[in-house]
């Protein structure tokens, strides 16, 4: 797979919500199996993707996450999801730079059409 | 829906199933972590039957696909069996109401109820399937 650099914050938090959805009680009652040594191998593979991406992102992706449990929102009809406030219209999803909600703080994610 | 899947890789699978619903770099995502969902340890619940599930920001609303393989596949399936039958299960990050779990929860109770029937095997279409499904889902809700 072909990773491209903005890639990697996109997989960071997918491994993130992955881990959480682990301890989840309601996640653990449905029955699946999980191994703890695997679970070390992901956790290792977080420590290894975070060193592609650059140290103040990672900050200030470890403090949202510390403060709303998912520090991305996916952007919808011009809203930022987290916070469900409307985004200026200026901001650009064609931007290469993070864009945080002016709102809340998290980084903002728009999908793909 | 794909009643008739070739391969018999585990990742080829996964693959053909990811594109039932997303493509391109949408689809990557998904499937690395789909792959690192695998790594915890086999969504296979036994008796012929995987769910491979996760989050994904490349989502906007929970998806499920339907996949059979046309040969059994080693899965790694808690029961050790291999396994022919998949459902698979991505939901946004931000999911009001916790959707995800709880369809989870119902798909694994579908699943179960699916392993009981001999006919599974004969079913040719996709109408043929939800069919059944919607017939064990009718039961389940009768049982409550």
């Amino acid at each position: 797979m072909a990773i491209v650099p903005s890639m990697y914050l996109q997989i960071l938090f997918d491994l993130d919500n992955l881990l959480a959805d682990m301890e989840e009680p309601g996640y653990k009652k449905i029955g699946f199996k999980i191994e703890d040594e695997a679970t070390m191998t992901i956790i290792k593979a977080r420590t290894d993707l975070l060193q592609k991406i650059p140290k103040e992102l990672v900050s200030n992706y470890e403090l949202l996450k510390k403060r709303y449990r998912r520090a991305i929102a996916p952007v919808e009809n011009g809203f930022c999801f987290g916070c469900f406030q409307e985004l200026p219209t200026e901001l650009s999803t064609k931007s290469k730079e993070v864009i945080y909600c002016p709102n809340c703080g998290r980084i903002l994610y728009w999908r793909k059409k | 829906m794909n009643l008739q899947i070739n391969s018999t890789k585990n990742e080829d699978i996964i693959t053909d199933l990811v594109y039932q619903i997303k493509k391109g770099s949408d689809a990557e995502l998904i499937i690395h972590t789909l792959l690192k969902r695998e790594e915890l340890g086999s969504t296979g619940i036994g008796k012929g039957i995987a769910i491979p599930h996760c989050r994904s920001l490349a989502v906007d609303k929970l998806e499920i696909a339907v996949g059979r393989t046309t040969k059994p596949v080693n899965y790694n399936a808690i029961d050790k069996k291999p396994v022919t039958l998949f459902f698979l299960i991505i939901a946004p990050p931000q999911d009001p109401g916790n959707q995800y779990l709880i369809t989870l929860g119902k798909i694994v109770q579908i699943a179960k109820e699916l392993t009981k029937k001999s006919n599974l095997d004969e079913l040719k279409t996709a109408d043929e399937f939800i069919a059944l499904i919607n017939i064990i889902e009718k039961d389940l809700a009768k049982r409550k």
